[in-house]
């Protein structure tokens, strides 16, 4: 089976490593789409350093808001675990990436043992229903909203009648929530980057805040993407930022607008586009005029591609490390499939060892 | 491979005390002048002072609170690359890597993160394993966790108690344990909002005083070589003196050390109801053998505090600068908040500071007082050189305090205090005491069989300059720093202890985790290989 491709043509591997490290030394403006686990992430940015460019996650419009959340507000939080155990009513806002309701159907099953330990209910905050509808319906979940309402206005109703204040229109269920508010002592707003825009977030926040003035609630952040959020956080260690961030003079530097691969692409500010994916599945998106080195876990060559390599998935083909929401931290992957697919972090090793100069990673 | 350092006058108050003579490293450890062998690198260092390498034991390098601050104030990061001497927190560097670069440059070879949280161990050290050049230790975060409570509250022997610390610093692969504000996570989840040493976790029934003497008599008797590392209650508040007077009584012939006392130094005197009470904290400390502290120097500028007393964090929210927070209810002994702020010369801050230097100044035994700011909490460490400064040179701090509020200055003892720190003072309080105090035989001194950290610092009338620029830094023998910069990236080791798990502790935390998070165990711990790093850890062994 090959593993390697210089355009449709299958090469060895070491010929594949020789021609990407041809485009990446001789490379202008050269970006990265990474979508890996943590080492893959670290092995990536240490390259990237070197060579000067600019990276961002495959998910990168959702990380951003996400990330916008922090670098802009700040909010109060809690972990899955926390909430599982201590909250006795939660509340889903908007729409609840498909990849958490296994969890958070898991809950239904359970009662909070610490704290007040009543019995769990569920309300749901939304706009206009959503995919997180059925999910809500699945907990029987009070719905929370009213009709020509974004989520962003349900929330700043919610927050406006918590507080006693006049508002145009009443959120059906108004009356339902505040007697579980009243009775719960740690009341958990569940939320995503998907569940609204940037201020209804910000809103969502303002809420927790109003009601930790008296007593307690919090909020669960759900990443849109747990792989995508990982490498957030990996970025942040590494240079002090969060992805989308690029290499001016070998300095890091943040700027959400600046360094979105995806426009660098479009605006043809970028000449190579190297896309890291273990993810399984995906291919780097067509168009633009960059040229495509790909890493992905993949058996045939990406359509467009200038090289193609083949990489393992972390914690299916080798061991890994990635970030679960469901712990609110970093976890442990033994592979569970061990295959001889090289990991992205030997590849991109084996890259820098090819670049003039062959200077090792230090990751 | 042998090295030898000529002609510097070594500074060495364990092995030697202070004289010119020269140093010889044979494959990374320090040896005596070897008979009739010639050097195959030598370097003069005559001029100059030569030191063992410097040892931080508390500084929040890694981990998930301080990652959060970075996600928190990118515009910080940023802001220094233009200007960056106005900017000192920026100065500090937020990534990893530019943690042990900054850190070596100025002839630091250890380091200690004191505050990991337990779920979170593997990021921590994730992040420990991407600083360069220098050796890193944890402590693991224990005294909030419903485990313990629970333990605590059912009246479990202590002999459990024991198994479950020594599981959590086994697989944690922590140097130590540390207690934050005991009780006070547990008890700001049902929303408790003010807690003392003898108050109680709702829940539970037990005070703080009782999680803390449980914790300090299980971490004795399992030989961890650190004491007990406390954080008490009341940090930051006028008259939390008494807290901490309270606590350093409560000590009862145990070693107990005190995490950042300045930020516990202050009375409720004065038109502002904040005021000094440095001098009888020193009196106390002066006066019990069994009480380490550490300082949490402030110093003026623009910071993030990061703490996991998220109850403390939580009523700093209204003093933030900028205006954006990060408070997060952990599991157990996680969660924190994350609190920008700006420390200003105005009347707290000039009283804060003058209350740092006071405790430097009146604690009279250098064994016992470490030098902190508690990075970044105080200030950044990167304000280390002036800080040295301030405490060998009496005009220093006078210069200094003419700038500052002098209202506030008067309701301390400071200006009376000419004590100026000599070298020797400076290399026991950042060498020699740190390596005692968390039991590492193998470094804070320049002895035979000691791993080859030094520092050569060029002697001048520039103190801070000295200090900021090592004129010459080895690690484990490795030149690393040469003239103020990295010239050597190597990868240090994390320092931790293993002690052997209990068995039967295994299966109940197995049990524990199933049932109360639906999980199995494996999601919460780790193996070596996990950091992807050769050799990433290094063994320190118990107290028999």
């Amino acid at each position: 089976m090959s593993v390697a491709w210089i355009g449709s043509q299958p090469v060895s591997l070491m010929d594949a490593i020789q021609n990407a490290a041809k485009l990446l030394a001789s490379s202008r403006c050269p970006v990265f789409t990474l979508d890996t686990d943590v080492h893959g992430t670290r092995s990536a940015i240490a390259l990237i350093e070197r060579l000067g460019g600019a990276y961002d996650h495959a998910l990168g419009d959702v990380l951003a808001k996400e990330v916008t959340l922090f670098t802009d507000h700040g909010g109060m939080f809690t972990t899955p675990g926390e909430a599982r155990r201590r909250s006795s009513l939660i509340i889903l806002v908007g729409d609840i990436p498909a990849a958490h309701h296994d969890m958070l159907l898991s809950w239904a099953g359970t009662q909070p043992d610490l704290g007040d330990r009543g019995k769990r209910t569920w309300f749901h905050i939304h706009g206009e229903m959503n995919a997180a509808a059925k999910l809500a319906r699945q907990l029987k979940a009070v719905s929370l909203g009213a009709e020509g309402l974004s989520l962003g206005g349900a929330l700043a109703v919610l927050r406006a009648q918590l507080q006693d204040r006049q508002v145009a229109r009443s959120l059906g269920g108004i009356e339902q929530f505040r007697k579980a508010l009243a009775k719960s002592q740690f009341p958990v707003f569940v939320f995503s980057g998907t569940s609204g825009d940037a201020p209804g977030l910000a809103m969502l926040q303002g809420l927790i805040a109003d009601l930790n003035r008296k007593g307690r609630a919090s909020s669960v952040f759900l990443p849109a993407d747990d792989d995508a959020w990982g490498t957030a956080l990996t970025s942040l260690w590494m240079t002090g930022f969060p992805t989308r961030t690029g290499f001016s003079n070998s300095l890091p530097s943040y700027d959400p607008v600046r360094w979105d691969v995806q426009r660098m692409i479009r605006d043809k500010e970028a000449d190579l586009h190297v896309w890291v994916s273990s993810r399984g599945g995906e291919t780097p998106p067509r168009g633009g005029t960059a040229a495509v080195i790909s890493l992905s876990r993949t058996e045939a060559p990406a359509s467009g591609a200038a090289v193609t390599i083949a990489v393992g998935k972390p914690g299916v083909d080798h061991d890994g490390v990635a970030y679960s929401s469901r712990i609110g931290t970093f976890r442990a992957l033994a592979a569970t499939a061990p295959s001889p697919l090289p990991s992205v972090a030997n590849i991109v090793r084996q890259l820098a060892n090819s670049l003039p100069g062959r200077k090792a990673l230090p990751c | 491979m042998l090295t030898r350092l000529v002609g510097g006058e070594v500074v060495d108050p364990v092995s030697g005390g202070t004289s010119q003579r020269d140093v010889w490293i044979r494959d990374g450890v320090l040896i005596d002048p070897p008979q009739g062998e010639t050097a195959g690198e030598t370097h003069d260092v005559s001029g100059c002072v030569v030191m063992a390498g410097a040892i931080d034991i508390h500084s929040h390098i890694g981990g998930g609170n301080v990652n959060t601050a970075r996600l928190l104030m990118p515009e910080h990061h940023a802001a220094h690359l233009p200007r960056p001497a106005n900017t000192p927190l920026s100065n500090a560097g937020w990534s990893t890597f530019q943690t042990g670069c900054l850190y070596a440059q100025m002839g630091f070879t250890t380091v200690v993160e004191p505050a990991m949280a337990p779920y979170t161990a593997l990021h921590t050290h994730l992040e420990l394993a991407d600083i360069p050049i220098i050796d890193k230790a944890t402590l693991a975060i224990l005294g909030n966790d419903d485990f313990t409570l629970s333990l605590l509250r059912n009246g479990k022997s202590s002999a459990m108690l024991d198994d479950y610390v020594a599981w959590v610093v086994g697989s944690t692969r922590a140097l130590g344990v540390k207690v934050i504000n005991a009780g006070a996570a547990a008890a700001f989840k049902e929303n408790v909002r003010s807690f003392s040493l003898d108050d109680t976790v709702p829940e539970y029934g037990i005070s703080s005083r009782k999680i803390v003497k449980s914790l300090q008599a299980s971490v004795t008797r399992l030989g961890i070589p650190h004491p007990l590392h406390v954080h008490c209650n009341n940090l930051g508040i006028a008259g939390s003196a008494d807290t901490a007077a309270d606590t350093i009584a409560a000590t009862e012939g145990v070693p107990l050390h005190l995490a950042h006392l300045q930020f516990y130094g202050y009375g409720t005197e004065g038109k502002r109801k904040f005021s000094s009470e440095a001098a009888r904290l020193a009196e106390l400390v002066n006066a019990n053998p069994d009480v380490s502290i550490d300082i949490g120097q402030v110093m003026f500028g623009q910071t993030v505090t990061i703490s996991s007393d998220v109850m403390r964090q939580f009523t700093a929210i209204g003093n933030a600068n900028p205006k954006k927070t990060v408070i997060m209810d952990g599991d157990g002994n996680g969660g924190g908040g994350i609190v920008p702020y700006r420390y200003k010369q105005d009347y707290y801050g000039s009283l804060q500071w003058a209350v740092g230097l006071e405790l430097f100044l009146l604690i009279t035994d250098p064994w016992r007082v470490y030098f902190t700011t508690d990075h970044p909490n105080g200030a950044p460490f990167t304000a280390y050189p002036e800080l040295f400064e301030l405490l060998m040179s009496s005009g220093a701090r006078d210069a200094k305090s003419a700038e500052l509020n002098t209202t506030a200055l008067e309701l301390t003892t400071l200006a009376s205090v000419r004590r100026e720190y000599t070298v020797e003072e400076i290399a026991i309080m950042t060498r020699a005491a740190p390596a005692r105090l968390l039991g590492l035989k193998d470094r804070g001194h320049l002895g035979a069989g000691a791993i080859a950290d030094i520092a050569v610092y060029r002697k001048g009338r520039d103190i801070a300059k000295m200090f900021r620029e090592a004129a010459l830094v080895f690690k484990n023998g490795d030149l690393v720093v040469k003239n103020g910069k990295v010239t050597h990236y190597r990868w240090g080791k994390t320092l931790r202890l293993n002690p052997p798990p209990d068995k039967a502790m295994v299966k109940r935390m197995k049990d524990y985790h199933d049932e109360h998070y639906g999980l199995s165990l494996d999601w919460f711990t780790f193996p070596d290989s996990a950091i992807s790093r050769d050799e990433p850890f290094a063994e320190v062994k118990c107290n028999s």
